[in-house]
């Protein structure tokens, strides 16, 4: 009777084991021939306005989202946009959830330490956002040394925030970041340019914020798991794309077209 | 967008998002119940290895926070095995998510069962036997009804915090209702930078455990016709 018990924990023990590893991957496959073979390329994304976001009809449109869909017609598969939580991203593309982050990224030392990055293609900075009524009086970051500042966790912001020896509070996002400006909870937050300019404003949820000054200047890329083949197909992609004047035409569409890298 | 606009996007995103957490909830109580008595079982057990197999697992559930698990089942085999048995979508997570609200309440219950059967009088066991019924019997016939009046007030405790735990899931972008809140945060159909929205849900919460509170209440008035 004991021996049965034992028994049938370790059986049930091996079954787990070899679900687990027996049907692993083939080290042979590269990523393309990985993607390919499934048919789909998957997009990881988060919801960011102009370059992920969903329309009315609860379709993903912005400049990378219409830029993934060109890449995946071009590689022959389906595309699939899947919303991940930012902070697990590489995660994500390690386990094989996505194939790709494709989201307005700025290529940091941690994402260039954790994926293979695409060249970039896009200018972004980090902007100070301050209530506009008090935008006068923080034209600098010296201006700002008695200000808390709201930075999203594990972002350039943050890093900007470090590097001008500003007092900061790291929030979930980029956007609970303005809803703490907006809530008083902190004077300040540090965000994506291209983000304060769709999202803060007047006829925006934001009217009362403003941006001042720009910290840095920085650059937007696509992130592709390590050793994939799909970052050098990737920059050819875009080159002919940008040659042909699709991207231009695309990032029009959206008001993105200043910041592009041509 | 004046509110007035807005309220009926925002209603149907977060009712979206509300049946996602209904699913949640349900469908780990519905595995949950049963597993934890056969956890709470196996910890009870006098078969040494098993029930220490058991409580170390229940140790290693109780002593490690719920998200943590959520990250751990999700990325763990894709990462470590090199096996993503979860897939990418939002189905996936899904069902990524449930596996470890069971788990995790499973082990909970348990706990709670094992309380409950104990504290059920021994005499009662021994008069089964006395009367020449088998174990099982005076499990099913004698203990196991006594146990449920036990165990449903510490019971609706935890189901409530049920409720308000599977906000946890959006760790692996479940996209659950408050996850659906914050989505208005960021922009989401024509809408950005709203709050409301998000404190809103809270609304959904209090009615849903409201109605749970007065369901388990009925059940626990219904039980207390006996005594144990």
């Amino acid at each position: 009777m004991k021996m049965k018990k034992i028994l049938a924990v370790i059986m049930a023990v091996l079954m787990i084991a070899v679900c687990f590893a027996g049907c692993g991957e083939d080290k042979e496959k590269t990523d393309m021939e990985y993607v390919k073979e499934k048919g789909k390329l998957v997009v990881g994304i988060t919801d960011f306005e102009p370059m992920d976001y969903e329309d009315k009809d609860g379709n993903w449109i912005g400049f990378d989202a219409d830029m993934a869909k060109a890449f995946a017609k071009y590689l022959g598969v389906e595309v699939e946009f899947v919303e991940i939580n930012w902070d697990n991203k590489i995660m994500e593309l390690d386990g094989k959830n996505i194939d790709c982050v494709w989201n307005g990224m700025t290529l940091t030392d941690e994402v260039k330490a954790g994926m293979d990055c695409s060249k970039p293609y896009c200018n972004n900075a980090q902007v100070i956002v301050v209530p506009a009524d008090k935008a006068d009086q923080y034209k600098t970051a010296a201006d700002c040394k008695e200000l808390t500042f709201a930075v999203e966790a594990g972002s350039a912001g943050k890093d900007q925030a470090v590097a001008n020896e500003l007092k900061y509070t790291e929030v979930l996002d980029q956007a609970t970041a303005l809803s703490e400006v907006a809530a008083g909870t902190c004077d300040a937050a540090i965000i994506d340019s291209l983000m304060a300019g769709a999202m803060i404003g007047e006829g925006t949820g934001y009217a009362n914020l403003t941006y001042t000054a720009s910290l840095n200047s920085e650059e937007y890329g696509v992130g592709f798991r390590k050793g994939s083949d799909l970052v050098a197909e990737f920059n050819m992609f875009f080159d002919a794309e940008v040659a042909n004047g699709n991207v231009q035409k695309v990032a029009e569409t959206y008001g993105v077209q200043e910041a592009l890298i041509k | 967008m004046s509110f007035i606009e807005q309220f009926p996007i925002v209603f149907d995103a977060l009712n979206v998002g509300f049946i996602q957490t209904l699913k949640l909830f349900l469908i780990t109580l519905v595995g949950a119940l049963p597993l934890g008595l056969v956890i709470s079982f196996g910890s009870m057990s006098k078969f040494k290895p098993l029930s220490a197999v058991v409580k170390t697992l229940v140790w290693v559930i109780r002593g490690t926070p719920l998200m943590l698990q959520l990250l751990v089942i999700y990325y763990l085999p894709g990462l470590v095995f090199h096996n993503n048995i979860w897939g990418s979508g939002e189905e996936g997570r899904f069902i990524a998510s449930v596996t470890a609200f069971i788990i995790n309440y499973a082990c909970y219950f348990s706990e709670i069962y094992r309380g409950g059967i104990q504290a059920v009088p021994r005499g009662q066991q021994e008069a089964g036997q006395v009367l020449g019924l088998t174990k099982s019997q005076i499990f099913f016939k004698i203990t196991l009804l006594q146990m449920v009046k036990n165990v449903l007030p510490p019971m609706s405790n935890e189901i409530i915090t049920l409720v308000k735990d599977t906000s946890l899931a959006r760790i692996i972008a479940l996209q659950e209702i408050i996850w659906a809140g914050q989505a208005f945060m960021k922009g989401s159909q024509g809408i950005a930078g709203e709050i409301w929205p998000l404190f809103f849900t809270g609304l959904y919460y209090l009615v849903f455990s409201g109605v749970l509170t007065i369901v388990l209440g009925k059940l626990e008035k219904k039980l207390s016709y006996f005594r144990t």
